[in-house]
């Protein structure tokens, strides 16, 4: 229990020591600040850009709906890349610089090393995710005068589920591909075959597939079905995908 | 007396290249053993067998009574480790990675803190506030060395732990590796055989995969002993050494620069009633006459030498 603790921490002051607590912050921080004025003032923006073309068509007034699904339509695809690009590398990075065999030469299992990641960059992006949706939250309601928690938020929490899935396929990838950007690569891949396989329906309801959609549905203020399924299986993949990199990383030569 | 690390028939293959095969090896507890062989010989591949970082393709290995395959924390929190090139979190400093290593052996609070001061103030890292990531490779080693006396191990592993020092640095550590002699058991791998034999009490040679000695220093160098003496005369050096090379206790015989004769005995007592004989026969007066025993490097040259093809 000892070597999961002291890595933990490790893992954790790390994270703010290093490159990493600029990256992924600043990046949700960008668009939690700039998202709601940006849905606000797009009408205006498509009418200058458009002119005349826009003809007898008018835009609808913006709402705090815009600003919701700006956040999460971020979240889903500039945020999620992020992720996969700053995680190809999660385990390999340690196994090619030799603070892999450093530290597992030490009183640590490897599959402690392998869970801690999972489980400290999870909560890192779940800090990160809830500081950026205060701040959605707050920047909406000065703006619009109107924000109300309960959608953002369920909206944010299923988006969430979805990113801790990711981080718990790239500790998988970045254990069987040595190349943080092959991993990034194939992580990148699996987000293009969800997206497509969220097409079909059982697959869009019953997985981690349909979690992207289903975030914006709610944000948008949309009737969507019940996530339970969805989050159920996605939590549950999450795990089995950490368990399967521990797995793989105990066969692993160093 | 107990064996820390005990090898049977252990086998390592990577694809096609047998990176060691076959090695037997057994490391009595509080001995300082030297892993001596040439680069590619196979010794940093022995040791991240014994430390569990890579497994055996066949063969058995036990490190402190207990089989590589299953070691668990346990084993672990008995063994201190030095890679060949030491790796560390560069965003740390020399403390914290004490600290962190420390931490991981479960050390807390006072203890770990005076242990952490004393063990950098030897690698003479004690003033340093910098991050490691602007080390330079001897820091690293020192710091290498350090780290892996925290726990006061019962067996230390250490991959060519002088290699990027500088001399003060490199006597610095062997006599810390001397000073733990019977209280600990250091099995280091080396290709500087001066440090071998200023510290080590047994060696093993491997020679591209395979072990070629294994004894302690001194019975190594009585077995592979072929003493020589070099004879150094007035005159007349040509001729005596034709007399010699026909005398049945000389091995070898040849003459070098300034009239110096080096001989290769097989039995030396025969040689030195010989040669005072031989000299007075040819009529030559003698300048110089010295007894040699071969050290470890002409003993490694031999043997892996001999294994040349």
């Amino acid at each position: 229990m000892n070597g999961y603790l002291v890595f933990a921490r490790k893992e954790g002051t790390e994270i703010v020591r290093t490159w990493r607590i600029w990256v992924l912050p600043s990046i949700v921080l960008f668009f939690a600040l700039t998202g709601p004025p940006l849905a606000r003032f797009t009408p205006e923006l498509i009418n200058a850009l458009a002119g005349e073309q826009l003809g007898q068509f008018q835009l609808p007034p913006p709402t705090y709906v815009d600003a919701y699904g700006q956040w999460i339509k971020n979240l889903s695809q500039i945020v999620l890349f992020s992720l996969i690009v700053m995680y190809g590398g999660l385990v390999s990075s340690e196994t090619r610089s030799g603070t892999a065999a450093f530290v597992l030469t030490k009183p640590v299992t490897r599959t402690a090393f392998v869970i801690d990641k999972a489980v400290i960059h999870s909560a890192f992006l779940t800090l990160t995710l809830v500081v950026g949706t205060l701040i959605t939250w707050g920047v909406t309601a000065a703006i619009f005068g109107e924000a109300p928690a309960r959608t953002l938020w369920a909206a944010a929490v299923l988006w969430l589920v979805l990113g801790v899935f990711f981080i718990a396929l790239m500790t998988v990838l970045s254990v069987l591909i040595p190349s943080a950007p092959g991993a990034a690569g194939a992580g990148l891949g699996c987000y293009a075959l969800l997206s497509i396989a969220a097409i079909w329906e059982p697959v869009r309801i019953n997985s981690p597939a349909g979690l992207a959609g289903e975030a914006a549905s709610l944000a948008a203020g949309a009737a969507i079905p019940s996530p339970v399924w969805a989050v159920t299986t996605s939590l549950a993949a999450s795990v089995a995908l950490v368990w399967l990199a521990a797995v793989v990383f105990q066969r692993k030569e160093l | 007396m107990n064996a820390a690390i005990e090898a049977v028939g252990l086998t390592k293959d990577f694809g096609r290249n047998r990176a060691l095969d076959a090695v037997d090896l057994c490391v009595e507890e509080g001995s300082i053993f030297a892993f001596l062989g040439p680069n590619g010989a196979g010794k940093t591949t022995m040791i991240r067998l014994l430390t569990g970082l890579a497994r055996p393709s066949s063969g058995s290995l036990r490190v402190l009574g207990q089989s590589v395959a299953s070691a668990d924390n346990a084993v672990r929190a008995g063994i201190g480790y030095l890679a060949d090139v030491p790796a560390f979190y560069n965003w740390m400093t020399a403390r914290e990675t004490m600290r962190f290593v420390g931490s991981l052996y479960g050390m807390t609070g006072a203890p770990l803190e005076q242990r952490a001061e004393l063990l950098l103030d030897l690698a003479g890292l004690g003033g340093v506030r910098a991050r490691i990531g602007e080390y330079s490779r001897g820091m690293r080693q020192r710091l290498g060395i350090a780290q892996a006396l925290i726990s006061a191990p019962r067996l230390l592993l250490l991959d060519e732990p002088t290699s990027a020092l500088d001399p003060m640095g490199r006597k610095d550590v062997l006599e810390l590796i001397a000073s733990l002699r019977s209280r600990t058991t250091v099995f280091f791998s080396t290709h500087i055989l001066a440090d071998a034999e200023r510290v080590c009490d047994t060696v093993a040679i491997l020679n591209r995969g395979r072990m070629v000695a294994q004894a302690p220093m001194d019975e190594l160098k009585q077995r592979y002993s072929k003493q020589k003496i070099l004879v150094e005369v007035t005159g007349g050096a040509e001729a005596l050494a034709t007399a010699i090379a026909g005398s049945a206790w000389a091995s070898s015989v040849s003459l070098g620069p300034g009239g110096v004769i080096e001989i290769a005995v097989s039995d030396l007592a025969a040689a030195q009633h010989a040669i005072p004989v031989l000299l007075s026969r040819q009529g030559a007066g003698i300048e110089r006459l010295t007894v040699e025993e071969l050290d470890l490097e002409e003993v490694f040259v031999q043997l892996v030498d001999g294994g040349r093809p």
